[in-house]
């Protein structure tokens, strides 16, 4: 009774079913060939950078991120947990990270490099290598060099350069980045060439890489319709749907394809007034990654009327950029790649909001998406996700008199995530969502 | 009676009031630049007559500001330096150089940025690997900070006067390492304590300040009668950072702690800057390479395509076989100030190699608070016990 209603709650849209199936077929047919024999990557998030590489060069990749939501929703996390904890990793550490360590000590210490029986949806083979990058935290890279002690697979470490809002200002910053990084690729490359035995061929990878970026810039689109009011999408149906363009998940053309379906029924939903939730009372930015064991709290939230419609930046698509003219693939990617970082910054500089590259856009997301409030998810064993957000509640108040509500929680432990707490805030902070829209209307802000 | 204004009773007196000396240059018009890291480059602060400070935490202040910009779980260290500087104990800073050393440092930088107001403020890049191209954009890096720094000392960073200043932090490098020799004896000639007292003594004053005064240390410490008692154990500390004597003497009440690895020690001081033309290149290379933090992305061959684990550790910790066996040591101390995600994920590793040398470690982990220390001392007692 309870699910039924609460599928009535957001009314998802159709064309996300599509898509998030082919995400899926896909995730199960990598598996078969995976556990088939063909080589496998384990690769952390890298934001466009690393994974055209190993897309054109038809290579398997697991991503031990994903794999952490999913053996902390089966239930299969917490003896991996225990396992990093009794070789001595502080429990402290990223809960996906803590997840891989005790998930390759049990396949190659028990096991001798078998899948654990028990591992969730076909589980990850032993890697060929290992795919890391410094964008965002430390973790990213200092985990799969940690995976040293259990297995011989080699580690790539991606570069990921960070500049400061305001320094990146300084002449010539900007081409000395591109230069790092076309560098450093075309060295990866190579090293690819060299792990898998076969050259790369340069003309699927340029298909790989518009393709990449088109999908992008069509996912960007969708998001874009989301400013309309009532908002005619929820963030449920983006957490669903973001595979496809984030890791390139499934092929590319179908994904373009679905995507540009997305956009036909996003953009019919906006010409005929159709919510994303029954009645939007209250518009929303969700910050950062969800808790993915609770999804269904949000169909309780929008029983209520809170309609989710922006979140979650590090997950978003970059702003459009125009790469036509750059002809070699590799300075495309890297060029799309650092948009994803320094899309904003612009902006950033001007509004003077320089404590963090990750807290700005929120700003923006609240302006343009006209947000009456902030639902701000701090992640324990997510140090990174979570540095900026009272930051960004600072700058949401002081700039926009937008208000906060933080609940923590945690991407693998379930239980620093309590729904039935988070939902008794829930009335107080409707209170200061209506407060806050009569000082914004006095403050002469047009929402 | 010893002269508070020499040595090691100097030292203990600066350690006391950090601030006293820089707060006098001050007042006589110097420019006093913050940094929170020893990747930051100080040479080019000193070349163009700026006076580096290390801005560190404090363990016994109570947090109290630095809530409404970091979230509680979160780098200990950098909650504490910003909450100092959030109650203005730094006012007195003319700028702040901060660099991307580790994911904590990178985010601080721009919370603090954004919260306190200096004249100056520059944050530096910093790559992860220590591979050719990351080299060129780091050095580009550098490039950048220097263009700001020069437009705010109103004066060009000259090749000569960089490399005086590199020649004059190479003279505190040598007399560090210098100081460290004196922990070799059994008993050391100089406790852990009193070198966390002269490190923290030496960030925070002028270069030339510093060597005169561990050229002083140096000299007392040798001819000292009051060395410390002999105790049961020649421990080494693994750290990020230990920068509080009262941390130290938990230690050092039943052991002799006479090497470390931390960067409140020695470890920024164990190289040395090449004098070459491009100077901005050898500071590049020596901060990039050199620094033995668990920050760098290290492997036994750069780009290597098989993985050998035995040699992944020597390539990593390989340097600590012969400190062990030179200052004879026999326990190490692994101390992870909570949420070091860099130094966390090197603990079994680093284990293993210390085991692979026959050296028994313990891992300890502390909030970076005074509230730690008992359990601590508990903790480390025992493993002194089980090593006796």
């Amino acid at each position: 009774m309870v699910e039924e209603k609460e599928k009535k709650a957001i009314n998802r849209l159709k064309s996300m079913h599509p898509l998030r199936a082919k995400v899926n077929e896909t995730y199960l047919k990598s598996v078969e060939a995976m556990q088939a024999g063909k080589p496998t990557v384990w690769a952390m998030l890298n934001w466009y950078y690393g994974d055209p590489i190993l897309k054109a060069m038809d290579i398997e990749v697991v991503y031990p991120e994903n794999y952490g939501a999913i053996a902390a929703a089966t239930g299969a996390a917490q003896q991996y947990l225990e396992r990093a904890d009794a070789d001595g990793f502080p429990s402290h550490l990223c809960g996906y990270s803590l997840n891989t360590l005790g998930y390759t000590a049990r396949m190659m210490k028990d096991l001798n490099g078998q899948i654990p029986p028990e591992a969730p949806f076909g589980g990850m083979p032993k890697p060929l290598f290992l795919l890391s990058s410094a964008a965002i935290c430390d973790a990213r890279y200092k985990w799969f060099q940690a995976l040293g002690r259990y297995i011989d697979a080699p580690v790539w470490a991606l570069e990921a350069p960070t500049p400061g809002v305001k320094e990146f200002f300084i002449e010539g910053y900007y081409d000395k980045m591109v230069d790092l990084e076309v560098k450093h690729l075309r060295d990866f490359v190579a090293f690819v060439e060299g792990m898998v035995g076969k050259k790369m061929d340069w003309g699927k990878l340029e298909k790989t890489t518009d393709l990449m970026i088109e999908v992008n810039r069509v996912w960007y689109e969708v998001n874009e319709l989301r400013k309309a009011k009532p908002c005619p999408m929820h963030s449920r149906d983006f957490w669903s749907a973001m595979p496809a363009a984030l890791f390139l998940a499934g092929d590319l053309e179908d994904s373009l394809r679905l995507y540009q379906d997305m956009y036909n029924e996003v953009r019919d939903r906006v010409d005929r007034h159709i919510s994303a939730i029954p009645e939007e009372k209250y518009r929303l930015v969700f910050a950062e990654l969800p808790p993915w064991h609770s999804l269904g709290f949000f169909n309780k939230l929008a029983e209520r009327g809170w309609n989710f419609v922006v979140e979650s930046f590090g997950y978003r698509p970059p702003i459009p950029i125009d790469l036509s003219k750059v002809s070699d693939p590799l300075e495309r990617i890297t060029r799309f790649n650092l948009q994803f970082y320094v899309g904003y910054y612009e902006d950033a500089r001007k509004q003077n909001v320089l404590g963090s590259s990750l807290a700005y856009p929120y700003v923006k997301y609240a302006r343009e998406w006209k947000c009456d409030g902030a639902f701000l998810h701090p992640l324990i064993s997510c140090r990174s996700a979570s540095t900026h957000l009272p930051y960004v509640a600072d700058m949401l108040m002081e700039e926009l008199k937008v208000p906060s509500l933080t609940v923590e929680g945690d991407i693998v432990d379930l239980r620093l995530f309590n729904p039935e707490d988070a939902l008794a805030r829930a009335e107080p902070f409707e209170e200061a969502m209506e407060h806050y829209r009569k000082i914004r209307k006095e403050e002469g802000f047009d929402w | 009676m010893s002269d508070k204004n020499k040595g090691l009773s100097k030292a203990r007196e600066i350690y006391s009031t950090r601030s006293q000396r820089v707060r006098e240059l001050k007042a006589a018009g110097k420019k006093i630049i913050g940094y929170p890291c020893v990747y930051v480059p100080l040479e080019m602060l000193t070349a163009l007559g700026l006076v580096p400070y290390r801005t560190y935490g404090d363990i016994k202040e109570p947090i109290s500001e630095v809530d409404r910009a970091l979230p509680s779980s979160f780098c200990p260290i950098m909650r504490s330096c910003l909450d100092c500087a959030m109650k203005g104990k730094d006012d007195f800073l003319d700028g702040m150089v901060t660099i991307h050393s580790c994911d904590p440092q990178e985010k601080t930088a721009h919370v603090w940025e954004s919260y306190i107001n200096y004249p100056y403020f520059h944050y530096i890049d910093m790559p992860i690997t220590v591979r050719p191209e990351a080299l060129e954009y780091f050095k580009s890096q550098l490039n950048d900070f220097r263009k700001t720094l020069e437009a705010f000392a109103g004066e060009k960073l000259s090749t000569d006067k960089l490399q005086a200043a590199i020649k004059s932090h190479n003279r505190q490098r040598a007399l560090v390492k210098e100081l460290y020799e004196l922990t070799k004896p059994p008993p050391p000639l100089i406790s852990g304590t009193e070198i966390v007292q002269v490190v923290k003594a030496l960030m925070s004053l002028p270069v030339t300040e510093g060597n005169d005064l561990l050229t002083e240390i140096i000299d007392e410490v040798k001819n000292r009668t009051d060395k410390p008692e002999k105790k049961s154990a020649r421990l080494f500390i693994w750290t990020g950072t230990l920068d509080d004597t009262d941390v130290m003497k938990v230690f050092e009440g039943k052991a002799n702690v006479v090497m470390d690895e931390s960067c409140g020690g020695i470890r920024s001081y164990r190289g040395e800057v090449k004098i070459t033309a491009d100077p901005l290149e050898a500071l590049a290379k020596y901060y990039l390479y050199e620094i033995t933090c668990a920050r760098s992305f290290r492997q036994a061959t750069i780009g290597e395509t098989r993985k050998d684990y035995d040699r992944d550790l020597q390539s990593r910790f390989g340097y600590l076989k012969g400190i062990i066996k030179e200052w004879e040591i026999n326990g190490a101390i692994i101390l992870l100030v909570r949420y070091c995600d860099p130094f966390a994920f090197e603990i079994p590793d680093l284990r293993d190699y210390l085991n692979s040398l026959g050296i028994p470690s313990t891992y300890i982990e502390y909030d970076y608070t005074t509230g730690a220390l008992a359990p601590m001392r508990t903790r480390v007692e025992a493993f002194l016990e089980t090593i006796s």
